[in-house]
């Protein structure tokens, strides 16, 4: 599947912008990624396989998204830490609409601890534009690792 | 680190650290409490709907598997070839006709029974297996199991009552209540680790007024605070408790005042997610049951799970969530359990707060394991409760664990 290199430089942008938003802890940001009609799921790839609906974390509405980013911020309790995406290259499936899949690993470093994996996955995404910008309709991250350490405190 | 006393203090209001960080005590739990007379939760029949159906799990330290049978029937094996002690099933879950070991290819029915060993007569007329070997006694080893409504069961020893007055009536009135025999539909698993110990996580369940400090959006939202209207009701051993309660309004009241974390202004800009329906019969909006040893069996709102807690050493544990609904749920039904599902595990708005503050507790006590816990809120006593502004629950809990290590 091929799109113009325009458009590939847009979606790429798009996918390294998120990736540095959640990094930077700019989780303000992360709604303005999605559509007003999204969907966003993190999903272990186990119940991925087996067609079960269970997700780590949904939010299928603009508002859940709020919502959640309002959590993260302001209501859990969990100690200072960095997050660093790292991004395999954008492989795109489809082009009507714009559906990709892109690996992802993400380093998690707790104040005073070693760096760790918190998970390994890829982004499963179908881009739409919306008010001349590309936006996620759907973003489902599948991810490999059996068990969390612990507990996922932002969004992937 | 500091040695250990390995003594208790006077009463059940104090719990000394040593039993959270000790190792020796850790592999005496094993074998008086896991492989003990204890029923083990080991998962959901919806997990293995179909005849062959295995899932693999554990039992304190031992690695098992839960198959289902050619008959119907549901059997718990040990995950270690008879022949060489192979650890015979890598896989999380599948589907298998017989069990074959990949080392020398002996092969078992799903049952366990040895059904097969390679060159038994030999070759050529010559090796193969003496002719008084017996493959009736060189099967896998078996695990008793129990199913009830659904959940799976399994025990290690002889000594074990019979499940129903292993959860004393009162408990299973309330197993009955979210098990009540309708057919479970599997929503989906999770599953992470933690580094604490394995009876901080049935301690935090037990403990119920964290939940109106620590958790913000329970609080603000009334899911499970003080001042609602509770229950906390142990069975006869103090091991296993039931708490129950009745969701509360966004208010300001005498209880909420007291609660850094009450928010009266904070708002849900997709309500979509606290859409709760009744359905259970009675008053009570939440029920979480810690069933000794291993699980918590949690209904929350319309979200329902098995946690399963894996003891890892000492220091760490494992759990594994099982969420699920109803064979009879309607696809509404299912969308809301899959939204408020958002409430709890691994990335949960309520449980993210207590992974992480067990870990905390883990490290708080790791170098001081002869100093000790205060569990005097609501009193001294261990009898039941009808207010969560009480740690009655852990003294319960504690009374019945030193009558199990025998300390
Ligand atoms: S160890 Fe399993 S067949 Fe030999
Ligand atoms: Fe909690």
């Amino acid at each position: 599947m091929t799109i113009s290199p325009e458009l590939r430089g847009e979606v790429e942008g798009l996918i390294q912008d998120y990736a540095l938003a959640i990094d930077d802890g700019e989780l303000e940001r992360w709604p303005s990624f999605f559509a007003s009609d999204c969907l966003y799921k993190i999903v272990s790839k186990e119940n991925f396989e087996s067609d079960l609906p269970l997700a780590l974390l949904l939010c299928d509405s603009q508002g859940m998204l709020a919502d959640r980013v309002q959590a993260f911020s302001e209501l859990n309790v969990f100690g200072p830490r960095s997050w660093r995406h790292m991004l395999g290259p954008v492989h795109v499936t489809d082009d009507d609409p714009v559906t990709t899949r892109t690996n992802f690993v993400i380093f998690e470093t707790l104040a005073g601890k070693d760096t760790h994996i918190l998970c390994a996955g890829e982004y499963r995404d179908v881009i739409v534009r919306e008010d001349g910008t590309l936006k996620f309709r759907e973003r489902l991250c599948v991810y490999d690792t059996t068990m969390i350490p612990n507990s996922i405190v932002r969004p992937v | 680190m500091a040695e250990a006393s390995l003594t208790w203090p006077a009463g059940n209001d104090r719990v000394p650290y040593w039993i959270y960080t000790d190792q020796g005590n850790y592999e005496r739990e094993l074998e008086k409490i896991f492989y003990g007379p204890v029923w083990n939760y080991v998962g959901l029949e919806c997990e293995i709907p179909n005849p062959g159906d295995f899932k693999r799990t554990q039992i304190g330290d031992q690695s098992i598997i839960v198959v289902r049978d050619q008959e119907d029937g549901v059997n718990v094996l040990v995950n270690r070839c008879a022949h060489r002690g192979v650890k015979i099933c890598e896989q999380d879950k599948g589907s298998f006709n017989e069990i074959m070991c990949p080392y020398h290819q002996w092969t078992y029915d799903l049952k366990g029974n040895l059904l097969g060993v390679p060159f038994y007569r030999g070759v050529k007329g010559k090796g193969g297996m003496p002719k008084d070997f017996s493959m009736g006694e060189n099967g896998l080893d078996k695990v008793k199991v129990h199913v009830r409504n659904g959940g799976i069961w399994a025990t290690m020893s002889d000594e074990t009552p019979s499940f129903e007055d292993y959860m004393g009536e009162r408990i299973l009135g309330y197993y009955d209540r979210e098990f009540d025999g309708r057919t479970l539909k599997l929503l989906g698993h999770s599953r992470q680790r933690i580094g604490a110990n394995w009876k901080l996580m049935l301690e935090n369940i037990k403990d119920t007024h964290h939940a109106s400090l620590l958790h913000v959006f329970f609080v603000t939202f009334g899911l499970f605070r003080v001042d609602n209207d509770s229950k906390v009701e142990m069975d006869g051993t103090g091991l296993h408790t039931a708490l129950s309660s009745i969701r509360g309004k966004q208010e300001l009241n005498d209880g909420t005042k007291q609660m850094r974390s009450f928010h009266s202004g904070l708002e849900l800009k997709d309500p979509n997610l606290l859409d709760v329906v009744r359905e259970f019969p009675g008053d009570r909006t939440v029920v979480m049951q810690t069933i000794w040893p291993n699980v918590i069996l949690q209904q929350q709102s319309n979200t329902l799970a098995t946690r399963q807690i894996v003891p890892m050493g000492p220091n760490a544990f494992e759990l594994h969530w099982t969420f699920f609904g109803y064979e009879d749920d309607d696809e509404e039904m299912t969308a809301r359990r899959l939204r408020q599902a958002n409430l709890m595990g691994p990335s949960g708005l309520v449980s993210i707060d207590d992974g992480q503050i067990l870990e905390r507790t883990q490290e708080g006590i790791l170098a001081h394991p002869n100093a000790e816990g205060v569990v005097e809120l609501g009193g001294r006593d261990t009898e039941d409760s009808d207010h969560m502004v009480t740690e009655v629950a852990l003294r319960a809990f504690y009374k019945g664990y030193r009558n199990v290590m025998g300390i």
